[in-house]
This record gives C-alpha cells, structure tokens and sequence, in this order.
C-alpha cells in the first residue's frame, strides 16, 4: 500500500459488503435499442465476467475487491448513433441500513452515439462505504460525459477506479467533484487508443476538516493526434490533504498529440498539506505536452476589491473560490445538482 | 552532401577519451571489506575518529538496500569496483613537479592554463588522490584556506569533524554510507567572514583507471557576509568495465553568504554517477547552483538546497543532455524551512539517439516557511522517437501564505521554427543546432565561458549527422 | 524590356490531398512590384510558402522557375540562397537565439561569405539606424516577446540584411495595424530598385497606397482570375470580391 503513505493510510479494513436494497437509478426517454440494465450479484451480467477487467484504478485490492463483492451499479449499451439527450442519473445514498455501495458499471457507447451519465454518492450515516470501477468502452466517434460528484459524510470512505477505452475521434469527458468523506482515493484513467481520440478530465475538490484525499488522472496517449485536457481547482482549508497525481503518458506512435494538465489550487489555513506530482512521461518526440501547477493564497487585490464593494473577508474568499469553481461546474448539465453542489461547497467553507 | 553518421561507438570526445597508461603507487583491492577500508585508512595516517567514521558508515552500507527507484543499478557489481588507487605521486603545488603523465593530462583538459586566465586557485585530483593544489597567494593572505580534504583534515582537523558528513550524513542512502566508508580526496574551502573571492576556484577530477571508484568529498564554508565562486570539473576516459562515482558535497552557506557552485560533468559513458550534493543555507544567505551533466551512462543526482535561515534563496540551473546507453536521472530538491525563502528552478533536458533523459524533483514547504516562494520550470527537448524523456516534480507544501508556481514542456523542435531558419537560407542541420544551442542558452550564459563553448561544441558533435 | 525573374507555370498545390491551387500562372520580371489579392481562403497564404519550399505543400503540377532554373524541388534554405525571400506573417519565436547571431548566420549562409562579427556589427548596425530600430533588439532573442509591430520590422530588417532578389511579403492578416502597414511600406519602398522584385500578397488594400504596384492580380479559389492595374482595387473596394466571384463563377 505504498500508494497510500502521502495520506497515511496504511492498512485499509473492509468493512462487510450488505445488500444495497434502495432505488438508484432515474432517466428520460430512451431511444430504441439502448440498453440499460441494473447490476446485481443475484443478476450477474455475463459481460461483466467478459470484459477487460485488468485494471488498477485506485489499487488492484479495491478493484478486486469490486470484483468479488459488488452489490449494484449498471450496465449500459447504446446502439450506433443513437442519442440519450436526458443524462442517465444514478444516486447512492447510503445510511445505516445501506451502508455499502459496490458498484459495477459498464458502458457500452457504439459509434456516433451520444450519452451522459452522472453518478452522486451521498451517505448520510457514519462509517459508509463506497468502493467502485465504472468502464466506459467509448466506440469510433462516439461522445460520452461521465459525472461523478462525491460528497459523502465526513466518516465515510470512498475509493472509486474509473478508465475509459477511447476509439478514434470518440470523446471521453469526465467531471469529477470531490468534497465529502474523510478519506477519498479516486482514478480516472483515459487511454486514447487510436487516431484522434480525446480525453477530458475537469474535477475540483474541497478539502476541509482533517480529510484526506489522494486523486489520480492518467491519460495514456497510443493513437496519432490524440488530444488530452486536465484540468483540476481545488481548495484546501483546516488540516485536510490532498495528493494530486496527474500523468501524461505519451506511448512511442502517439504523434502529433497534445496534452495538457493543470492543477490549481488555493490554500486557506496554514495547517492544510497539499502535494503534487504532475508526471509527464515521453518516448515519442512528436508530440506536445504540458503541465502547469500553482498554490498559494487568495489574491490580496481581488480580495480588497471586493471588500471594498461591501463583502466581508468570508464571503469575499466564497465568492472567489465559487468563481473558480465556476467554469467545471457550469459543464454540469443538470441545475438542480449544480445548485446542490454549490450548496455543499458553502456549507463547508462556513463550518470551517 | 555527405552526411557523417555518427553513434556513441564513434562519438569522438576527444580530449576526454585519451587514455593513460594505468600506474599506480597503491591501490586496493577489488570490492569493500573491513580490511579494505582499515587499509586506506592507515594509508592515509588518519585520525582514529575518522577510521571509526569509515567503518561504521560500512556497516551502514552493508544494511542498506539499493534504492528501488531510478536506474537500474544490477550491472553495477560493487565486488568489482576498485575503491581506492594512489597516483604514483605525492601532492604538488606546481605543475612543474607534477608527473608529466599526468600534467600532460591536465594540459589536455586545459587546466593549467585556465588557472593562469581565469582561476583564483586550482586543485586537480588523479584517480583516489589530489596531485595538485594551488591558490593565488592574496587569497591565502585574505585567510581563504584551499586544499585538498586529507590535508584539511590534518591540518584543520576541527572545523572538518564539525562539518564533514554533517549534512549528508551516512544514514541518507546507500551510496552516502559508502562514500563514508571508502572517501578519498575532494577540496577543502573555507572562505572567512566578509571576504569576498572575485574569480573562481576550480577542482577537476580525473578518473584514469579502469574499473575504478572515485570518492571524493568536496567541502565548503563560506562564512557571514562571504562569496565565493565554485567550479567543479569532471571526466575519465572509456573503458568497457563499469566504474562509479559516489562523491559527496556539503556547502555551508552561512548569514549573507553566496556560493555559487558549477559543475560540468562529462563522464565516460561506462560511469555510474551516484553523486550526492547539499547546500545548508542561512539567513539571507544564497545557493546558486550551476549543473551540466552529459556524460556517464547511469546518474543520479539531485543537488539538494536546504534553506535553513529566514530570507535564504537557493537557484538551480541545470542542463541534462542524454544520448545513446545514457539514463540520466536528474533535478533538484529544495526545502523551505524557514520564513521569506525563495528558490527558482530552472532544468532543461535534451534526449537524442535512445537517449533517456529524467527529470525529477522536489519541493517541500515546510509549516514554518511562510511567506515563501518557488518558481519551477522543466523544459525537455526530444530530438528523436528512439529516445524518452520523463518530467516527475513532486511538490510538497504545508503551508497557506506561500506561492508557488510550476511549470513543465516536453516536445521536439517545432517544424514551423525549423522552416522559418531555412527560409532564411541556413540549412536544416544548422537551423537544428542553432534551436538547440538557444534552448541551453540560459544555461550556457550562467557557465564560465570555457564550459559555454565546450557545451556549444559538444551540441554540435552530438547533433553532426543526426538528420536525414 | 528587363529580364524575367519568377516564371509560375500552372501551379498545383494541395495539403493534405485537398487542392489549394488550381493552376497558377504568373511571370514577375526584374524591378517589378506584383501584388496578389484575394479573399480569405482563396490559396494566398499557400502560394507565399509553397514558393519559398515549405515541407507540408506539395506541389502535384506545374513549375516554379527561378532565373530560368526550375525550383520545384529545392529546400528552403536553397531558395534563400537563390534570392527569394518570405517575410512571414507571423515570425517564429526562437528562444535563446539572438536577432544578432541569426543574422550573422543567414547572412554568411545566403552570401556563401562568412562574416566577421565585427564587421558584421557594423552593417547591422547602419541597416537599423535606417529602419529607426534600437541597438538592444540585436541581442533580444528572435522574435520571442516582440509585438506585431516589432515582428513586422524584423522581418524588414532581415529582408534589408539578406538583400534578395525576390522578397515575397504574406500580409494576409486583415488586422494588421496602421503602425505595422507603415513599417512594411516604407521597408519596402528604401528596398525597391531597378533589379529587385517585389510580390505583396496581401487581403486588403491600405498596403496600395504606399507602395506602386506594377499589376495587381486576383486570386479566388485557387488562380488568378483577373490581373490589371492599380483600377483593380478600385473596383474591389467598391464591389467586394462577393461581385467579382460572381462574375467569374459563370
């Protein structure tokens, strides 16, 4: 458990694996042919077993652990360019009687399709656990935007391993929100395949409190002109931590491609612990590659001007961390979530 | 026209690759042992402390595993490294007295008549052993001591059992405890409170013989208010055995001191370079480091600043040029640990012909440092998709009232440059080297202008025939 | 009658398997002045690189002569040396390269002659006092922080260092400012004599009232539709190449 030394998690316990017995999932109308079913152990979905399943995620124990004990999540197949306009919504709440969400999500998105899917955790009880891989195999030209907001109890734990196979000219757009549970460690792998294959990743994290979190970005570069974006804002307050490990991998072949990564975060207490690696790996000479990392406080000039249209020192430093949250968050296509986040976002930054 | 082609087998380093015939007065055997060291001890007439020092660091070393990370050291058979060889001379302090062997190969190397241009004092090591040793006398009369550290330890023998391995103590990693255990030669320098040194000091260290270790421990004081110039030369000619270079630098940077310090190293491609250096910087003191590495086939090497006192600023310079059968595993650590520190990072790194060049680094803030600042930038050019280049900063901060900035490129020159050249009538090799020769050139302008045109010459050699 | 210079017979570009131009023909003499006028999209900026060799152009018909010698296959560093000149639209930024030491060497290299660096100084020197450039821009890196205007003025100065004998000027960019207009005009006007030759390719006309053109060409979807003199941009002022496209889509 090497990974792990930064936030001192040293020897992780599972807890027992019950039933996740509520509703979880919503959606619109959905065109012919997609197929959308739930996933259970007592269901157990033949393809599930079938696919590639060699991933480390977060870890190779969290990831078979996912494998030998998930207890929901779905599986998802849209046919060739078909579109779901209403994004496919699953929640988890967790609380004493669910106290356990082991997810197991497949996406199927065939060429020219075009899908959202968004994913909230929330767990209202202590000592919740969510331990989830979502596999998004996204096919020739298709578009798929995943969202996944993470805003747990602070008792709760999450561990959540996502990767993306991206065929040629198909998108893979995460959105990653992380402001809950006490301690968080998430992966969001992309591997760009063939010809211009995209991957976006645009997250923001607060971390307050004495949590900890330990995020994880890779995008694997194997196809010419393939296009990568990372793109992180954080805010750290109180005694929390955060690792930030973003890496651009370009494979030998990968020409002509371009990846960006950036971390920017602001740091509001002296007690927070912020580290991170941005790794840029190479063995390609054609291709561009970029990262760009700052921290530090609240600009002072900012801050007077808006003190000195009237805000108090507090809301001045809301409104400036809202702002930058603001250009992630506006890629959320539901208002209603968007206002919940922000809502969260407040409340946090208030109680610290 | 007709193109050279050329590769490592025929890179023609010139001066660098000529050989001396291999003698010696005394060298020890192959591999480490108790008796090894107690040998080079008594062979150096040490004071009993330091013996104990040795063997105690050799325990330490056998304790120790290699570090997991990094080069791949398995080639690096430590039973087959011959850890201490005496020249077949005494220390001298004129060239004139120095075996014609050996001057002839400092001739070469151009030392001798850097040191009448443009050296305030010169110490030149031969294999285990300093053989040459000289100051300008002014500097002597200003209290500036220079010398090699066996007679430092004779003849100053507190001040280097108050410092020596006091900042990279043997404990650090496997290649600190045995450069304790088997060190041989280096340079003393003690700069006394407000004196400041005009023109540069320089030691160039030589490894002739074959199979060989070199060791040696580079030491410096520089006192309040003081400033010195640093300047640290290294190469051996190419074997086909592996030798190892585990040398160590501790800089003591005291109140409103400056040190500058530059190394060019241009090892043979047979060397492992598994060098550790330090800087111990005080109040408003200043570390400049100044960093060429482009030879040897392994390195690692991370010059580490640690700015002790509120208002010290450390800067790193550095150039990594990584070619065939080379990894080179390069950067820069710097600890903020106290408030209004300052540190600005500069790496560049060319990799060509297979070459792997590594960028990798840290930074780390401490709860006491605010106030500081750190700006870091990594450039790294790939001249070739038969080579790799890596860029692994980690940044550690824990603290609110700092401001810190990083960032980091990696490419190939861009087509478009490379046209708008032509277009002015200067042909694609020549638009190549000169887009090269401008992405060192913050480098080569903070260099002595000897090293600037040697780092020049060596693009040009390196990128002859690359094209096409 | 002077002597010929550029000979463009049916010329054929594409990039990227797509034709860019479609057959064009143009002879530009001795001491002459052309200027090339066209739309957006209509190949300008493709003719301006393809004839100083660009790598992604590539030729599929035609021929381009130089002084009667054909040049189709040539590298730019060639041409260069041949006396064609490119002022680009926008320069590289060549970091760590000095506007002086690139001088030196384009010049040395053009002029086959190697050039002392004092000497060289010294007619570095003369060229700017005449382009009222400051003697610090000599050791500022190659284009990297200049404005347009002073990246405008490079390009001239490097055009009245390198003295060629055909100096080709991409000036498609609608937004270029009065200042830079200003700075190529006058560039070009100390430039221009009985031998040299000059090709302006350009998207507007504020250029025409500085410098006077010999012929005035119009280039719409890959050739030269219509060629004349100065009158042509009169009628495109007022018409637009909306009208002339009409004229010539029958």
């Amino acid at each position: 458990m090497t990974k792990w030394k930064r936030i001192k998690l040293n020897e992780f316990k599972f807890p027992k694996v019950t039933d996740y017995n509520k509703e979880y999932l919503s959606y619109g109308q959905l065109p012919q042919g997609v197929e959308l079913n739930k996933i259970n152990k007592t269901n157990n979905n033949l393809i599930i077993e079938n696919l590639n399943n060699n991933i480390t995620g977060v870890g190779d124990e969290f990831t078979s652990h996912v494998m030998a004990n998930y207890n929901t999540g779905i599986s998802l197949y849209i046919p060739k360019s078909t579109n779901i306009e209403d994004p496919i919504k699953l929640e988890f709440n967790m609380d004493d009687e669910n106290p356990t969400t082991i997810d197991q999500n497949i996406i199927i998105a065939s060429a020219n399709s075009e899908s959202t899917i968004i994913f909230d955790y929330t767990s209202k009880d202590e000592n919740n656990f969510h331990n989830g891989v979502t596999k998004v195999y996204a096919k020739k030209n298709s578009v798929v935007n995943i969202i996944k907001i993470q805003r747990m109890d602070d008792k709760s734990y999450n561990f959540d391993s996502n990767i993306a196979y991206i065929e040629g000219r198909a998108v893979v757009n995460w959105i990653s929100v992380e402001i809950g549970s006490d301690i968080s460690g998430s992966n969001f792998t992309s591997i760009l395949e063939d010809e211009a294959s995209e991957g976006n990743l645009a997250s923001i994290y607060l971390g307050n409190g004495t949590r900890k979190m330990d995020l994880e970005y890779t995008m694997i570069h194997k196809g010419r002109r393939s296009i990568s974006n990372i793109e992180t804002r954080g805010v750290l307050m109180d005694q929390a931590t955060k690792v930030f490990r973003g890496n651009l991998d370009f494979k030998k072949g990968a020409k002509l491609s371009k990846g960006v990564e950036e971390e920017f975060v602001v740091l509001l207490d002296p007690t927070v612990k912020s580290h991170s690696i941005p790794a840029l790996l190479c063995e390609e000479d054609d291709v561009q590659g970029e990262h760009a990392a700052s921290a530090g406080q609240i600009n002072d000039n900012q801050l007077f001007y808006l003190m000195s249209r009237g805000l108090d020192i507090r809301e001045a430093k809301q409104l400036i961390i809202q702002a930058s949250f603001r250009p992630i968050l506006d890629k959320i296509p539901m208002d209603d979530l968007r206002d919940l986040i922000l809502e969260e976002i407040d409340r946090r930054l208030l109680n610290g | 026209m007709e193109r050279k082609k050329t590769n490592i087998e025929d890179i023609d380093r010139g001066i660098y690759d000529i050989k001396d015939e291999f003698t010696y007065k005394y060298k020890s055997d192959h591999g480490l042992s108790r008796e090894v060291i107690l040998e080079i001890s008594k062979e150096k007439n040490e004071p009993q402390w330091m013996t104990d020092f040795r063997l105690k660091s050799l325990e330490i070393y056998n304790s120790m595993p290699v570090p997991a990370w990094g080069a791949d050291l398995k080639d690096l058979d430590m039973d087959n490294i011959i850890t201490y060889i005496r020249p077949n001379t005494e220390m001298k302090h004129s060239w004139d007295d120095v075996p014609d062997d050996i001057k002839n190969t400092f001739e070469r190397l151009g030392l001798p008549q850097a040191e009448r241009e443009s050296l305030a004092g010169v110490g030149a090591q031969y294999d285990s052993e300093v053989v040459y040793h000289n100051i300008r006398k002014e500097l002597v009369d200003a209290g500036i001591v220079f010398m090699d550290i066996e007679s430092a330890l004779m003849e100053h023998e507190d001040i280097v059992k108050e410092y020596f391995m006091k900042l990279v103590p043997p404990q650090d990693h496997k290649f600190a405890a045995l450069h304790g255990a088997v060190w041989s030669g280096g340079s003393f320098v003690y700069v006394p409170e407000g004196v400041n040194v005009d023109i540069p000091l320089q030691s160039y260290f030589r490894l002739n013989a074959p199979g060989a270790g070199q060791f040696e421990h580079t030491l410096i004081i520089v006192e309040k208010g003081a400033n010195l110039h640093f300047i640290e030369g290294c190469s051996a000619p190419q074997y086909k055995v592996n030798n190892l270079h585990a040398g160590c630098v501790e800089l003591f940077v005291k109140e409103d001191a400056t040190l500058r310090y530059s190394t060019i190293e241009n090892w043979s491609r047979n060397m492992y370079n598994l060098n550790t250096k330090r800087a111990l910087v005080d109040k408003n003191g200043t570390i400049e480091w100044v960093s060429g590495s482009f030879g040897s086939k392994v390195s690692m090497l991370y010059p580490m600043s640690i700015l002790k006192g509120e208002g010290a600023r450390s800067e790193f310079t550095g150039i990594t040029f990584a070619s065939t059968g080379q990894y080179l595993d390069t950067g820069t650590k710097v600890v903020h640990a106290a408030p209004n520190t300052t540190s600005t990072v500069n790496s560049k790194s060319i990799s060509k012909n297979g070459g792997h060049a590594f960028y990798r680094g840290l930074l780390k803030v401490t709860k006491d440092a605010h106030g500081s600042k750190s700006t870091i930038s990594c450039e790294s050019l790939m001249l070739d998709n038969e080579s790799k280049s890596d860029t692994l900063p980690v940044i550690e901060l824990y603290n609110d009232d700092i401001d810190i900035g990083h960032e980091a490129k990696i490419g190939r020159i861009s087509d478009e440059a490379i046209f708008y050249l032509m277009s002015r009538g200067i042909d694609e090799e020549e638009a190549k080297a000169m887009i090269v020769r401008g992405f060192v050139e913050p480098i080569t302008k903070e260099l002595p202008l000897e090293y600037a045109v040697e780092l020049n010459n060596l693009i040009n050699i390196e990128l002859e025939g690359s094209i096409g | 009658m002077s002597k010929n210079l550029l000979d463009i017979k049916d010329l054929k570009v594409n990039i990227d398997d797509i034709d860019i131009l479609k057959g064009i023909n143009l002879k530009i003499n001795e001491g002459e002045t052309h200027i090339i006028m066209g739309p957006n999209g209509s190949g300008k900026s493709t003719l301006a690189y393809t004839l100083m060799g660009h790598p992604n152009y590539s030729i599929e018909d035609g021929e381009i002569e130089f002084e009667g010698e054909n040049i189709n296959d040539l590298k730019a560093d060639e041409r260069a040396k041949k006396g064609i000149f490119l002022s680009f639209q926008y320069p590289e930024e060549i970091p760590g390269v000095t506007v002086e030491d690139f001088l030196r060497t384009a010049k040395s290299s053009v002029s086959g002659k190697k050039m002392g660096i004092i000497t060289f100084k010294k007619v570095l020197k003369e060229k700017m006092k005449e382009l009222d450039m400051d003697d610090e821009y000599a050791s500022r890196y190659l284009n990297l922080g200049f404005s347009g205007g002073e990246k405008k003025k490079n390009e001239i100065l490097l055009m009245s260092v390198l003295e060629p004998k055909l100096a080709i000027l991409d000036e498609t960019d609608s937004g270029l400012d009065v200042d830079a207009i200003r700075i190529v005009a006058e560039g070009v006007n100390k430039f221009k004599d009985e031998n040299r030759s000059i090709l302006v390719i350009t998207h507007y006309d504020k250029l025409l009232s500085y410098l006077k053109p010999d012929y005035i060409h119009i280039l719409l979807d890959g050739k030269i539709v219509k060629t004349g003199g100065i009158e042509l941009a009169k009628e495109i002022d007022q018409k637009g190449y909306e009208n002339i496209k009409m004229e010539f889509s029958n």
